[in-house]
């Protein structure tokens, strides 16, 4: 098609708006509601446009191109209309700034008082210079009000974790309602009432947590304004500086900019343009990174365990002792616990310096224990995460996709809202639940019996459970059926059961698998060293026949149990009791630059943003230094520079073991109480730190230690938030605070912390539940 | 002959689990006992799988619908462009004033509920208040408490 932009003769090759064939062919046209990634809406009106035979003013954003268009942008009337436009916005938006005699020694010299309890003007905003009205008002140099003005005067939305939301400052433009129900399928935000009594947000006064909020940010990024704004980097002003990089805290290993400033890292955000990208994150890779980073206690020196008491020492003298700890061990009397966290680099230099200067075999990680190395195995045969979208039929197996794995479920999200059946089994609501063309929660200790049944019906057998005949029927007759199993798998009773029913049903079937894992980087620990199974060698640790245990952001145990020298090397204090030998403060994600093998198929690389903290040192290094004072050769020399680049295929080794599971466990039959008990291991986790401890917002949504219920349920029990109850079930009984949170199903309470309830008769079980007297 | 009232359950049941069904499900549901509650915004976005924000957003979008218990009596203010331009805007104030309540709410002692209407339809009365069934036309302020002294 031909048409002509401002008398700009330009071809376009498919269908598009007018305002995307301006933006391709460099010319400008205002906007404030358009967004890329949404439906057109035509809320704003200043992308309006003259079109020959057109009458009126269409707008750009909305109006298609037509062969032989004739557009123009910018015109003296339209200029004048947008002008009239910007009137009546910042006739509603606090405009002191714009306004002001002072604006330009102010911006220089912050020569006004800043101190305000609200945002009257851009310089008290928490998006100034970041800001696309500010942009637009700016270029049409407009320095008055022609209109009276208005400020709603509305409470500033504060009590919700990770963002604050200031409406005075919004501009109604309603991509932070699209975006949330268009893209992230969440719809947690809507326009509610109308005309000038119109607000933003979830049904009556309801907060973002029960309303399902998954914390994403996308609203938050799109935001042209300050209405929406990060609570822990809304006082920094612009980054100076985005690096692309990827995400550590999960399997998924998403693309992520890293934001800093003057070297500090201040956000993080989906790649792509600020404002422009909404982005397929959870709220780990959007909020939590950065926090994670610079908010939470960090190692600041190497320190050193001597009879008088623990004294911090310099670097060198820290190699000096470790390589001494490290020779006086002796050969195969070392065993070397590390993270699943680290880059592929840093596993490299791992296994040449658990080969070479340990001479060690006895390599693990905490998270290589029984179960979870069995889940991993299925973990690793997962599909790429672009074909999930390919499936005809989904089958989702004790996800819990809250707070986590986000690119999965708006995968699965998607798919299920373009029809696609999706069928939920599992006692845990989650963001994809709403999309469930059927859900199944099972009575606790049915979890295999449903498999059971399941398989049956695969292989012929008719079943009473419609439901369960379904799923069979899609299973057996489809390429693309595919099953989503979550994590908190490892935590159910009879989970080596499961397993053996889900591995029958892939071999049954063409079912595809896909199964991602709360570990950033598992496929490089596996792939650069054997490993071996943490039990094995604990057991070992625990008889006395290990001299030198060594952590590199491992974590398994939280005291010292036998005689042994330990090296503590990690980013984030080790508990008191453990008292390490020797610390050694390493460097963190963002503070080098490192490889990720990822489950996505592709491999990605984490680059530097920041400079190590105080005199943390990277973990290549510090693996380096002490071989070097061991009379080794470096790491890093060993490898030669060809090798150093990291390449090729990753192909991760699981240690193999017996099965320790001789007879299967009697899940059924058990006694019928009121509530549902589930527990799950905290999928939290970076190196050695509780991500949902240590960093605040994410401790609000995922309240370990409480017990969440459903707001029905404590409503009938009179229970309100922070009140002590106890459950019980005929063998043991727990007290704990309640939260009360509307994504807890009734009937079910759950808790992030399966060590507590480990004396309960099985993961779930059925409990009575009742309010403490004090 | 009236029929049976439906239980909110019930009303759930006769919808189909189609976002179209949301405004005449929300019209069932309010008809039930005048008011749309917090628990039912839940069960119609469960029954129809979206989201309280969803059923929320549009329910109050439009003035027909409540969110409060009613009160005995439903005082509704007429802010339609005749009205409004003979003094509907003074009447609400003062209702809001003398009743100590916004338009929507209901006083304490559930004597009065208040809303704003746009037009009645018998504008050449304007400006009309309307209690109940009742219509009065080309009301004034000082008329109001007489009005309101006819309702216990
Ligand atoms: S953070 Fe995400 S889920 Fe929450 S309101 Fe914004 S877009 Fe919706
Ligand atoms: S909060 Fe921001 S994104 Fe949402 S409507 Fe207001 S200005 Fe637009
Ligand atoms: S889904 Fe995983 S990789 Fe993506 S942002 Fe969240 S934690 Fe990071
Ligand atoms: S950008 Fe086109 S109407 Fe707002
Ligand atoms: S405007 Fe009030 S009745 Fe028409």
């Amino acid at each position: 098609m031909k048409i002509s932009i401002d008398n700009k003769s330009v071809e376009v090759s498919r269908q598009m708006t007018v305002l995307e064939a301006a933006d391709q062919n460099g010319i400008y046209i205002p906007r404030l509601c358009a967004h890329p990634e949404l439906i057109p809406y035509g809320g704003c009106r200043l992308c309006i446009v003259e079109i020959e035979g057109i009458k009126g003013y269409p707008t750009a954003c909305t109006a298609m191109v037509e062969d032989g268009m004739i557009i123009r942008t910018n015109t003296n009337m339209l200029q004048q209309m947008r002008r009239d436009l910007l009137q009546l916005i910042l006739s509603e938006h606090p405009a002191a700034c714009l306004l002001c005699d002072n604006i330009e020694g102010c911006s220089m010299f912050q020569e006004t008082i800043r101190k305000v309890g609200v945002t009257t003007g851009c310089r008290w905003c928490p998006k100034d210079k970041d800001c696309e009205l500010q942009r637009i008002v700016e270029s049409f140099d407009v320095h008055e009000l022609s209109l009276p003005g208005l400020y709603r005067d509305l409470p500033v939305e504060k009590y919700d974790p990770f963002f604050d939301r200031d409406y005075n400052l919004c501009i109604y433009c309603g991509r932070c309602v699209r975006i949330c129900n268009e893209y992230r399928k969440s719809s947690v935000i809507a326009f509610r009432q109308r005309g000038k009594f119109t607000t933003i947000g979830p049904s009556f006064d309801e907060n973002h947590i029960d309303a399902g909020c998954e914390f994403c940010g996308a609203c938050v990024s799109v935001c042209p304004t300050g209405a929406m704004s990060e609570k822990s980097r809304k006082w920094w002003g612009l980054p100076d500086t985005y690096t692309k990089s990827v995400c550590p805290l999960c399997s998924i290993n998403c693309d992520i900019q890293v934001l800093s400033l003057r070297d500090k890292i201040v956000g993080t955000l989906p790649p792509g343009k600020p404002h422009e990208a909404a982005g397929e994150l959870c709220v780990k890779g959007r909020f939590c990174l950065s926090e994670m980073v610079n908010r939470t206690k960090r190692i600041l020196e190497p320190s050193y365990l001597f009879p008088e008491g623990e004294g911090i020492i310099g670097w060198k003298e820290a190699f000096k002792r470790g390589a001494e700890l490290i020779k006086d061990a002796g050969k195969g009397k070392t065993a070397l616990y590390i993270s699943p966290y680290l880059s592929m680099e840093e596993y490299s230099a791992i296994a040449y310096f658990a080969r070479s200067v340990l001479k060690s075999s006895f390599v693990t990680s905490s998270c290589l224990d029984y179960n979870n190395t069995e889940y991993l195995r299925l973990s690793l045969r997962s599909i790429p995460l672009d074909k999930v979208r390919k499936s005809t039929s989904i089958i989702s197996l004790f996800l819990n996709g809250n707070y986590n794995y986000a690119p999965l479920t708006m995968a699965v999200k998607n798919a299920a809202s373009s029809g696609i059946p999706y069928y939920q089994i599992g006692w845990i609501r989650d963001s994809t639940s709403r999309f469930a063309t059927n859900s199944i929660v099972p009575e606790p200790g049915d979890q295999v019996r449903i498999l059971d049944d399941l398989i049956e019906s695969i292989k012929g057998k008719s079943t009473h459970d419609p439901v369960i005949h379904q799923l069979a029927e899609h299973l057996k007759n489809e390429e693309n059926a595919l099953i989503v199993i979550g994590p908190s798998l490892i935590s159910l009773s009879g989970m080596q059961q499961v397993l053996d029913r889900i591995n029958v049903i892939i071999d049954l079937t063409r079912s595809k698998i896909y199964a991602p894992n709360p570990y950033g980087n598992i496929k490089g620990m596996l792939s650069a060293n054997e490993m071996k199974p943490v039990e094995i060698i604990t057991e070992k640790v625990e008889k006395g026949d290990i001299a030198l245990v060594y952590l590199i952001g491992d974590m398994p145990f939280s005291e010292r149990s036998t005689d042994y020298k330990l090296i503590y090397q990690s980013a984030f204090p080790a508990p008191e009791n453990l008292r390490p030998d020797l610390v050694l403060p390493s460097a963190v994600w963002g503070e080098f630059q490192g490889t990720w093998p990822g489950m996505k198929g592709s491999t990605a690389r984490a680059r530097k943003a920041a400079k190590p903290h105080d005199y943390a040192k990277l973990n290549i290094d510090i693996i380096n230094s002490m071989s070097a004072y061991a009379g080794k050769k470096g790491v890093l020399e060993s490898m030669s520079k060809k090798n150093r680049k990291i390449t090729g295929k990753f192909i991760p080794h699981l240690p193999v073991r017996e099965s320790a599971l001789e007879n299967e466990e009697k899940l059924n039959g058990m006694e019928k109480l009121p509530f549902i008990l589930i527990s799950e291991r905290s999928p939290h986790t970076y190196m050695n730190l509780q991500l949902d401890r240590a960093v605040e917002g994410l401790n609000e949504l995922i309240s370990p230690c409480y017990l969440l219920i459903n707001h029905s349920d404590a409503r009938k029990l009179g229970i309100s938030g922070g009140e002590y109850v106890t459950i019980a079930d005929s063998e043991y009984e727990l007290t704990r605070p309640v939260k009360i949170r509307k994504n807890i199903p009734a009937g079910v309470i759950y808790i992030t912390d399966n060590k507590s309830v480990i004396g309960f008769k099985s993961n779930p079980c059925y409990v009575n539940l009742s309010r403490e007297h004090v | 002959m009236k029929p049976k009232k439906l239980s909110f359950l019930e009303i759930l049941d006769s919808y189909s689990a189609e976002e179209s069904s949301l405004i005449p499900l929300l019209q069932d549901a309010q008809d039930e006992d005048g008011y749309i509650s917090p628990e039912k915004v839940e069960g119609i976005a469960q029954h129809l799988k979206i989201t309280e924000s969803q059923v929320y957003g549009v329910a109050s979008f439009y003035s027909q619908f409540r969110f409060t218990p009613p009160g005995r009596h439903s005082i509704s203010v007429c802010l339609g462009t005749a009205c409004h331009v003979s003094g509907g805007e003074t009447l609400l104030n003062t209702f809001e004033r003398d009743l100590e309540i916004s338009p929507g709410e209901c006083t304490p002692d559930g004597r009065f509920d208040l809303n704003r209407v746009a037009c009645l339809g018998c504008c050449a009365l304007a400006p009309v208040v309307k209690i109940d069934d009742d219509i009065y036309s080309k009301v004034n302020v000082i008329k109001l408490n007489d009005i309101i002294g006819l309702y216990e």
